[in-house]
């Protein structure tokens, strides 16, 4: 296989080659920072290289696995992750002009676990500034969506989503507040976990939203997923809201299979006159259900009431959680802001007080609804968004009351989980064609909390009965 | 629902220390609007009287949150 291949396997199998020593960190490395030459200036994926750095970790792992040591399936495998994650004397910006030079003193927890499992720092990617849900605010300007440089590749990890699904990385780690890991999943076509809130420690992520902010893998294949997510799991002194839950062998357990299990097809969810599902999804996701019948699973529709309303009420807690932690900003340098941000912002300052503590009230309902359901079945199926990734506008999403809700109401596929703490993740499901130009479509899963396993589970036995995963995108 | 009109939601966000000017102005006021509305369209019996949720436990005591 030349070298130039590499980029394309999944980051599992780049780690098997790597331990079994038939290829080097350093060959693997090379050509993915080889790639990110050629093909970033188009995706617009990294806002940081670390090309040096790399280069000298990989050396590192190769010495490390010459003498016959392992840190597991990502030792020597190249990775990224979001620019709100802390990089030690590495630049985290938070995609804004007001963190262009902010060199964290140490790493995050989840980047020194990536780390301490061998994995090798590419890079930093592009998001969304301040990880709200925009896909033209990072001030270095927006990533583009591998499928369609002209579409939304999903936000707030704009990058993580563009680099995975461009072959710019091995696996990537993104943060979720409202939907920003499954987001860029569902639109770039790849596999995204928002954990369990209390999973995967937030200490050393600048945060978004304190009580709703995750952080977790995107990545191609439900394996490499898995492999991510086991090697960042688990509690951690310097975040006091992670729970000592053992953290499973995920990758080991992917293979289980689905039989016996029973599941919930969350009818508002599919319903157009609720929350505007188009009848491309809606197909997609209903012929993935037949498949995972197909292998031994009872599905059955179940209703959760409130899921309609989730995008309302997840985006009135976050949006007035995120304006707390910086208020001076927005006082004192509001030129440094994208003006969505500004906007967005400045909006969330004037939501009242008893509006707030409504929608806390409704999402204890919410997280109710969830839970109860799950006592009934092992997971949940939706889709993860209303259609396929949209074109890139940069006419504002508020410049009307009617767009600004229909935003709103979109964020419900994904904040139904935000609010209920539970894990979900994103899989590709199908296309919007067959031919060129052909969009992702998404398929959701959601679990109990902290039974990530059975989620990872269900969806690599789909993943395994079908082909979408294989197809490439143009670029 | 009545909306906000520009000029009460430059008054909201003079409370705040925040001066609002079109076109943004418009934006905050159209943003603002939306989530009002939809939040006074849900109506749950008995939803007053529930607790609401900040975060699903506590953080363990001593640990940084």
């Amino acid at each position: 296989m030349a070298n130039a291949e590499l980029v394309f396997l999944p980051a599992t199998e780049l780690g098997k080659l790597a331990a079994a020593k038939e290829v080097s960190p350093v060959e693997i490395t090379e050509a993915y920072l080889e790639r990110i030459e050629r093909v970033n200036p188009a995706l617009n994926a990294y806002i940081t290289v670390c090309g040096e750095e790399a280069l000298a970790e990989a050396r590192r792992c190769e010495a490390e696995i010459g003498r016959g040591e392992s840190r597991g399936p990502l030792h020597g495998v190249p990775v990224a992750v979001k620019d709100q994650i802390h990089s030690r004397g590495i630049v985290t910006s938070d995609a804004s002009k007001i963190r262009a030079e902010f060199v964290p003193e140490e790493d995050a927890t989840v980047l020194a676990r990536l780390r301490e499992a061998g994995a090798i720092l590419l890079g930093k990617l592009n998001m969304s500034e301040f990880a709200l849900g925009d896909p033209v605010s990072s001030a270095f300007g927006p990533a583009h969506n591998p499928w369609d440089l002209a579409r939304n590749p999903g936000t707030s990890s704009t990058g993580s989503g563009a680099a995975t699904a461009g072959f710019l990385c091995g696996t990537s780690l993104g943060e979720d507040t409202g939907g920003s890991i499954r987001g860029p999943a569902a639109n770039c076509g790849l596999v995204g976990l928002r954990p369990t809130w209390g999973r995967v420690s937030r200490y050393g992520v600048d945060g978004a939203c304190w009580s709703i902010d995750t952080i977790g893998p995107i990545s191609r294949t439900v394996a490499d997923c898995a492999a991510t997510i086991g090697a960042i799991a688990g509690f951690d002194p310097r975040d006091g809201y992670t729970r000592r839950e053992p953290v499973p062998d995920y990758l080991g357990r992917l293979a289980e299979g689905v039989r016996g299990l029973k599941m919930g097809l969350v009818k508002e969810l599919l319903e157009p006159g609720l929350v505007g599902v188009e009848g491309q999804t809606r197909d997609a996701v209903m012929a993935a259900v037949e498949v995972l019948r197909g292998l031994g699973a009872e599905v059955k529709e179940i209703s959760l009431p409130l899921a309609p309303n989730a995008g309302a009420i997840v985006r009135t807690i976050t949006h007035v959680e995120r304006v707390s932690l910086h208020p001076e900003w927005l006082r004192d340098r509001p030129e440094d802001y994208h003006p969505n941000t500004r906007v967005s912002f400045a909006t969330a300052n004037l939501i009242p007080a008893q509006v707030y503590y409504k929608a806390q009230k409704l999402r204890a309902l919410m997280r109710r609804q969830v839970l109860a359901a799950l006592e009934d079945v092992d997971v949940l199926l939706q889709p993860t968004s209303s259609g396929p990734a949209g074109v890139m506008s940069l006419e504002p999403g508020e410049s009307s009351v009617e767009l600004a809700k229909s935003a709103l109401v979109e964020g419900s596929f994904r904040g139904v989980y935000s609010l209920a703490g539970a894990p979900a993740l994103s899989i590709l499901c199908g296309f919007t064609s067959e031919g060129p130009g052909a969009l992702p479509l998404a398929l959701q899963i959601a679990g109990r909390p902290f039974a990530e396993e059975t989620v990872l589970q269900v969806a690599h036995a789909y993943e395994q009965a079908t082909e979408w995963h294989n197809r490439k995108p143009p670029i | 629902m009545e909306r906000l009109t520009d000029g009460e939601v430059k008054a909201l966000g003079k409370a705040v220390g925040l001066d609002l000017d079109s076109p943004e102005l418009g934006r905050v006021a159209n943003g603002l609007n939306a989530i009002l509305e939809l939040m006074a369209e849900i109506e749950v019996p008995g939803a007053n009287m529930v607790e609401p949720l900040a975060a699903p436990w506590a953080a363990e005591e001593g640990q940084d949150g």
